[in-house]
């Protein structure tokens, strides 16, 4: 009877822990643009999320830009097939990279030893390590360059070989490269669910 | 004239007479000619009708004999016919008959293949049965030669053992036969033998009982060892036990002395009771005392050490007792063993004296032969060499039985070694085994020596590959290294990509512009002449009807495009402006109508800025207000009204209410007010009348 109930429990939380990192990657997303000016801050309005207040887009463009992405992430999220979303700032005019926002995605393994499965995290706290990282999104304007020209921004997603990819919408891509004398990083905060653990870190490119 | 007029006619006539007689002549000529070349011709072909008729007779000939050619040859055709008709009907039957003859060779064919089959069926079964059955067989005669093989050496033994039976026999028979007639010489035999039977007898119950007493002294030899033993264990704890004697009556003393001690100290005390002004004595006493307390403390003390000791003693006793009871255990098994080895020895004796006895009665057989030999010298020659015969024969067998109780012995060690347990057998394999486990050991000892090597190169090298770890690690995070086996994938309808695509097009624009505007620069400079004429205008709009391709298509159509974007955001302005205006509208008459409702006065807006209320009480009070002028009023406030004028109606004290109101208190609320009232009541009266 336990080993009939323990999958299910597992299916249900890799599914709901799979909503949680989508979710978290939209509100990330639409931090980061805010917070990075890519979009005109008038293009934001405020939502309560995560008990704090959290700016999200209205351009209808880009939600349904991201909605697409991040349906597709959640798929790839439920097979294990994403290693890593990166949300790459580009300068309009140069073309040259100017941020990678990087969310290294791993799977939690179950420890082998134990028969019992430990307590599952609660949602509480989930909740506020994500809350702790958006803030750290948005307290890195302190640190970062100071961006003066029109950007846009692009969603990378590092798949497996072996994942599944429908080939109409989504093509092989360069890796929007910093170059490595030119780049700083930082890593921020991260959070994990039962199922996945999501490690943040920003690179950008500095000339000093 | 006449001859002449005749003549010509005449001499026509006569010309043509004479024409016509030539031409008779000539028609005669040539008719003739006529005729000949026709006789000739007839002779021609009557020659060639006879030589036609000829040739028809002799082809008639031909014909006929050909048409006897021909008769004989269908008479010997239609014979011909007949004979294949009738040589068809044969071979028809023919073929009939062998297709039958087929068909049934076939159904035997078919049978004859089921046959084969099921023969080469059975055949193979056969032979499959035959096989295993070989198999067997073989087995069996493998199994039967080798029993054959035992047969031939067990009847090898035989004999082997037969022959010298026979041996035995023969010489048993020589033996018999001397015997008999040795027998049959000598009449003394019985008695001799009687003899010899009680000698035999007596000689086996002397070792019977010989052997009984060895064997009996053997035993007691045995106890007398383990009671030798046992004596000294038991003088040893005699000893103890003395020791303990006089321990034990040191402790009697010891507690005598002790009491007499105690008395002495309670007549002490009852003297210190007594006496206690006897201070004089009271140190000695006390002196006493405390000797005596000493002396006790310390016979305690030695009291303690003396039964710690004898419980010591005790405890030694009965270790010793348990000694002795194994010792006596270990006795009862080795009496037991020793019984189970006289039992032994008994049988080996009673073998022995079995041995001996044939021995005596051989020997005395012998001697019985030898004193028979000596009284009877007569058959001398032969019986001595019987008498050596046997002698050699004795002996021979003699040294058998030493060879046969050597070899008893031998097997009798080698039976007790194998008694005493495998291990003392297996010791130098467990030696071995010993040895090959050290090896092992020693083996894995290294092996954990160079595993724990390996592990700890492997703890290097995790450490090192964590660093390489860490810097890939920030290599991905810049994007400039791709992890093997992974994808970098994005959507295809980016925002990068959008802002990329769009540029490139305004890009391709602006080139197709450039291009088509120096193809124009280029026709115009191969031109020449006219550049003075077009130069400077190029630019201008293109509705001008002979410069229409002065302006490249390209640029015409960029711009298009903006007079057609902007054409649109004009509508749009347009379309948003109507509705601003219609919510301005309603919302103006919103306000209109709720002023009227809530003022009791209409207004109405002109465009020049004047406002016309009016009572909606009284309609014909209407007034119109304009506003100051900002210099008059100074910078009080915005817009002040000013009336300046009215209409015909309203009520009666109106010069007064103006006067008052608008010229004296300068409020015209106030008099609105005051004319909305009047209107108000006027309007009432009315109604009521």
């Amino acid at each position: 009877m336990a080993t009939k109930q323990a999958p299910t429990r597992q299916a249900i939380t890799l599914k709901g822990s799979t909503n949680l990192v989508t979710e978290f990657f939209k509100y990330a997303a639409n931090t980061i643009l805010f917070q990075r000016g890519v979009y005109p801050s008038d293009d934001f309005h405020m939502v309560k999320k995560y008990g704090q207040t959290v700016l999200v887009t209205q351009d209808l463009a880009l939600e349904n830009y991201l909605d697409r992405i991040l349906s597709q992430v959640n798929k790839w999220l439920l097979t294990g097939s994403v290693t890593q979303l990166v949300l790459a700032i580009i300068s309009k005019d140069s073309r040259v990279t100017l941020e990678r926002w990087v969310f290294d995605v791993n799977l939690v393994e179950p420890p082998a030893d134990s028969t019992t499965p430990s307590a599952p995290k609660p949602e509480s706290e989930i909740q506020a390590e994500i809350r702790y990282i958006l803030k750290q999104i948005v307290s890195t304007v302190t640190f970062l360059p100071i961006i003066d020209e029109p950007t846009v921004f692009n969603i990378l997603a590092y798949t497996h070989e072996s994942a599944d990819v429908p080939a109409d919408e989504w093509v092989d891509t360069d890796p929007l490269a910093i170059e490595a004398s030119k780049s700083q990083q930082v890593k921020l905060r991260s959070f994990s669910t039962d199922v996945h653990r999501i490690e943040a870190m920003v690179a950008y490119r500095y000339e000093g | 004239m006449a001859e002449l007029e005749r003549d010509p006619q005449h001499g026509s006539a006569k010309r043509q007479q004479r024409v016509q007689a030539f031409t008779n002549n000539m028609q005669h000529a040539s008719l003739e000619r006529q005729l000949l070349a026709s006789q000739a011709a007839k002779a021609e072909l009557d020659i060639k009708l006879r030589e036609k008729e000829l040739q028809i007779e002799r082809l008639e000939r031909d014909k006929r004999w050909l048409y006897q050619r021909e008769t004989e040859e269908r008479e010997t055709r239609e014979k011909e016919g007949a004979e294949r008709e009738e040589e068809r009907r044969q071979s028809d039957a023919e073929i009939r008959s062998l297709r039958a003859s087929l068909s049934a060779l076939r159904d035997t064919h078919v049978e004859l293949q089921e046959a084969h089959s099921t023969l080469s069926r059975t055949h193979s079964q056969e032979v499959s049965s035959a096989k295993t059955r070989l198999v067997t067989l073989e087995h069996q005669t493998r199994t039967l030669e080798d029993e054959l093989a035992d047969y031939r050496r067990l009847a090898d033994e035989r004999g082997d053992a037969l022959r010298e039976a026979q041996q035995r026999a023969e010489d048993l028979e020589i033996a018999v036969q001397s015997s008999r007639r040795e027998e049959a010489d000598s009449a003394s035999w019985p008695m001799i033998r009687d003899e010899l039977h009680r000698q035999a007898e007596y000689m086996r119950t002397l070792e019977n009982t010989n052997a009984r007493q060895a064997a009996e002294l053997a035993r007691l030899k045995e106890k007398h060892a383990s009671i030798e033993v046992l004596r000294e264990e038991k003088l040893t704890l005699e000893r103890r036990l003395a020791g303990m004697e006089e321990m034990r009556g040191r402790v009697v003393g010891l507690e005598a002395q002790l009491d007499a001690a105690r008395r002495e100290r309670e007549e002490w005390v009852k003297k210190g009771n007594v006496g206690p002004r006897a201070s004089d004595t009271s140190i000695s006493v006390t002196q006493t005392l405390s000797a005596l307390r000493l002396e006790h403390a310390r016979l305690l003390e030695e009291h303690g050490a003396t039964v710690a000791h004898l419980r010591s003693r005790e405890a030694e006793l009965v270790g010793a007792e348990q000694r002795t009871s194994g010792l006596q255990d270990h006795a009862s098994t080795l009496e037991t063993e020793t019984r189970a080895l006289k039992d032994k020895v008994a049988a080996r004796e009673h073998r022995a004296e079995l041995a001996e006895r044939e021995i005596g009665f051989l020997q005395a057989l012998l001697a019985s032969y030898t004193a028979e030999e000596g009284t009877k010298d007569d058959s001398g020659g032969v019986d001595e060499v019987l008498a050596q015969r046997v002698h050699q024969l004795e002996s021979a067998s003699a040294e058998l039985k030493a060879a046969n109780v050597v070899l008893q012995n031998a097997l009798e060690r080698a039976e007790e070694e194998n008694m005493l347990g495998g291990a003392r057998r297996t010791r130098p394999e467990l030696l071995e085994e010993l040895e090959r486990e050290r090896d092992a050991a020693e083996a894995s000892r290294l092996e954990l020596e160079e595993a724990r090597n390996a592990a700890q190169s492997h703890l290097d090298n995790i450490e090192t590959l964590e660093q390489t770890l860490f810097e890939l690690r920030g290599k991905i995070g810049t994007g400039s290294h791709v992890p093997p086996g992974i994808r970098v994938l994005s959507l295809r309808d980016n925002p990068a990509q959008q802002w990329t695509d769009l540029r490139q097009e305004a890009m391709d624009r602006l080139k197709h512009e450039n291009e088509a505007l120096i193809k124009r620069l280029k026709q115009l400079g191969d031109a020449g002449a006219r550049v003075d004429t077009t130069e400077g205008e190029s630019n201008a709009d293109g509705s001008h009807a002979p410069r229409e391709d002065l302006v490249p298509r390209e640029s015409w159509e960029v711009l298009d495009r903006e007079k057609k974007e902007l054409e649109e955001l004009v509508k749009q302005k347009e379309k948003r402006l109507l509705r601003l205006q219609q919510v301005f509208a309603s919302k103006s008459a919103e306000f209109r109508e709720a002023i009227a409702s809530i003022l009791g006065l209409k207004l109405a807006f002109y465009p020049n800025g004047q406002v016309r209320v009016t009572s909606i009480y009284d309609l014909e009070a209407a007034f119109v207000f304009q506003p100051a002028g900002k210099s008059a009023e100074g910078g009080v406030e915005g817009a002040r009204m000013q009336l300046v004028a009215q209409s015909e109606g309203g009520p009666q004290d109106l010069p007064q209410m103006m006067r008052y109101w608008v010229e004296e208190e300068q409020c015209i609320p106030g008099f609105l007010a005051s004319v909305t009232l009047e209107c108000y009541d006027k309007s009432k009266r009315e109604e009521a009348l």
